[in-house]
């Protein structure tokens, strides 16, 4: 381990070579690395591929974030993962593959949390548009009165 | 927030299936099936409505296999071979969707139907279990409540069986009002230590109609009925007011009994010295299955068929797309 580092730190390099200097503890809130330092194949410098560093500085974000708040109340950690999962689908979706991907579970689930908001109570012509982006469907289904027990297939 | 992308295709069936599992309402399941045929059939081949309807009904799993046969569903024996089959898991979605949207309807308070069975009753028909079904304690200048008979030992208990106005219910909670004798010197109140609840279904295919002890001896009702319920105790206080007990978590009633059980005795009358348990109202509150649906049960086995009956609620689409 090089001198410079602090005791129980790790450095985290994203798949674009960006390094990020980690609490151990909230680095193993990853499974993924956590099954790694426990298997001693850690060195100090953990690579975590396929995530790049936008998205391995919102993952580190968010776990260092469930670490201090431990005490916290948890009402404010709340507040914290609504606001945090709050982005554009895209970055949604990478962070959902990124968790996924590093088993961070409480992300993970904070995230698909979110993304279920999204069709909650909303129409079929909302969830279309937001998800599918298009408005095709609305000419093609125009006259289509659609009910529950309408047993339609579209294919 | 700007829409962009189909989640179903960025991100795969695993985390797709994780989202999916985060809806907890049928209704937002169907909708979903109606985005594209591939989250439609996506959503049928996984199962997700089962699986949502299995999660907030873990009851319902002894109807776990359907089948629908022109307008009735019956539970069938799981064969591995056909269990994957596309108009299998169609109509799994179809059923499961409609019964767990069936029962996730309002909540209502008078889910009883009927008074059956009361294991004594002190003067019939003025002290009736029938009574029972009347919120108030007075009717007309006359009292309204049901009595036991007297015991001189104050663990005797007692019980009053009722039929749910659907054969499927989900039980939330049982409201239960002691009855104050205010006629009596004192005021007293014959309420009972404790309640216990529990729920089943009739054991054999008879008719069950009102039969209290004056029609049906002393039979117990226990050889009558299937219980796959029984609630915790709860005590109960000598208060004249609608007492509610609040089941530990919603229930699933398949057969539509429910049985009250008053354990242990706390007012004696003066006039005899003997204790009574008299009860004014017996409320039950939950979320009976809309009509579309109906149970039949089979002899003493308990097997029952799911029946679902097209156009009888719901249905309001009068061009239905054929099958296929």
């Amino acid at each position: 381990m090089s001198s410079s580092l602090e005791k129980n730190m790790l450095i985290l390099r994203s798949s674009d070579g960006e390094e990020f200097i980690v609490p151990e503890v909230v680095a193993v809130m990853s499974k993924a690395i956590k099954n790694m330092v426990e298997d001693e194949c850690a060195s100090n410098t953990i690579p975590v591929p396929n995530v790049d560093a936008n998205i391995l500085a919102m993952v580190i974000e968010f776990c260092k974030k469930h670490d201090e708040s431990e005490a916290e109340a948890a009402s404010d950690l709340k507040t914290f993962d609504s606001e945090f999962v709050n982005r554009g689908q895209e970055a949604l979706y990478d962070l959902i593959t990124a968790a996924n991907f590093r088993d961070v579970k409480e992300l993970l689930d904070a995230l698909c949390q979110n993304v279920a908001e999204m069709i909650k109570g909303k129409s079929v012509h909302h969830i279309r548009i937001q998800f599918l982006g298009y408005q095709l469907f609305e000419i093609l289904t125009s006259n289509f009165i659609w009910n529950i027990w309408c047993d339609r297939d579209f294919d | 927030m700007e829409g962009c992308g189909d989640f179903l295709q960025w991100l795969g069936p695993d985390m797709s299936m994780n989202i999916l599992m985060c809806l907890k309402d049928p209704s937002d399941l169907v909708r979903v099936c109606s985005v594209s045929s591939s989250w439609r059939r996506f959503v049928i081949e996984n199962s997700l409505s089962k699986q949502l309807c299995l999660r907030l009904f873990p009851e319902i799993s002894s109807l776990a296999h359907v089948i629908e046969v022109e307008n009735m569903i019956e539970p069938i024996e799981v064969k591995p071979d056909n269990s994957m089959e596309w108009e299998c898991l169609k109509r799994d979605h179809r059923v499961y969707a409609f019964l767990a949207r069936g029962l996730t309807s309002f909540v209502r308070k008078d889910c009883v139907s009927e008074a059956i069975f009361a294991s004594s009753t002190d003067n019939y028909p003025e002290e009736s279990i029938q009574n029972t079904l009347e919120p108030s304690d007075r009717v007309e200048q006359r009292a309204s409540y049901w009595s036991s008979e007297g015991e001189s030992d104050p663990t005797v208990p007692e019980i009053l069986d009722y039929k749910l106005i659907a054969k499927l219910c989900v039980i939330t909670e049982i409201h239960v009002q002691p009855f104050q004798a205010y006629f009596q010197l004192g005021f007293p109140i014959y309420s009972a230590k404790a309640v216990r609840f529990r729920m089943g279904r009739p054991r054999s295919l008879m008719e069950i109609g009102f039969r209290d002890e004056f029609e049906a001896g002393r039979e117990s009702p226990l050889y009558a009925f299937e219980w796959t319920y029984t609630s915790p105790e709860f005590p109960m206080a000598q208060e004249n007011c609608l007492q509610k007990f609040k089941l530990p978590e919603p229930v699933l009633c398949i057969g539509g009994i429910l049985q009250v059980e008053l354990l242990g005795r706390v007012q004696r009358q003066e006039l005899d010295g003997l204790f009574y348990i008299c009860i004014s109202h017996v409320q039950v509150v939950g979320r009976p299955l809309s009509s579309g649906f109906d149970v039949d049960i089979h002899g003493p086995s308990g097997r029952c068929t799911l029946k679902y009956y097209h156009g009888a609620e719901h249905c309001q689409s009068p061009t239905r797309a054929p099958e296929g």
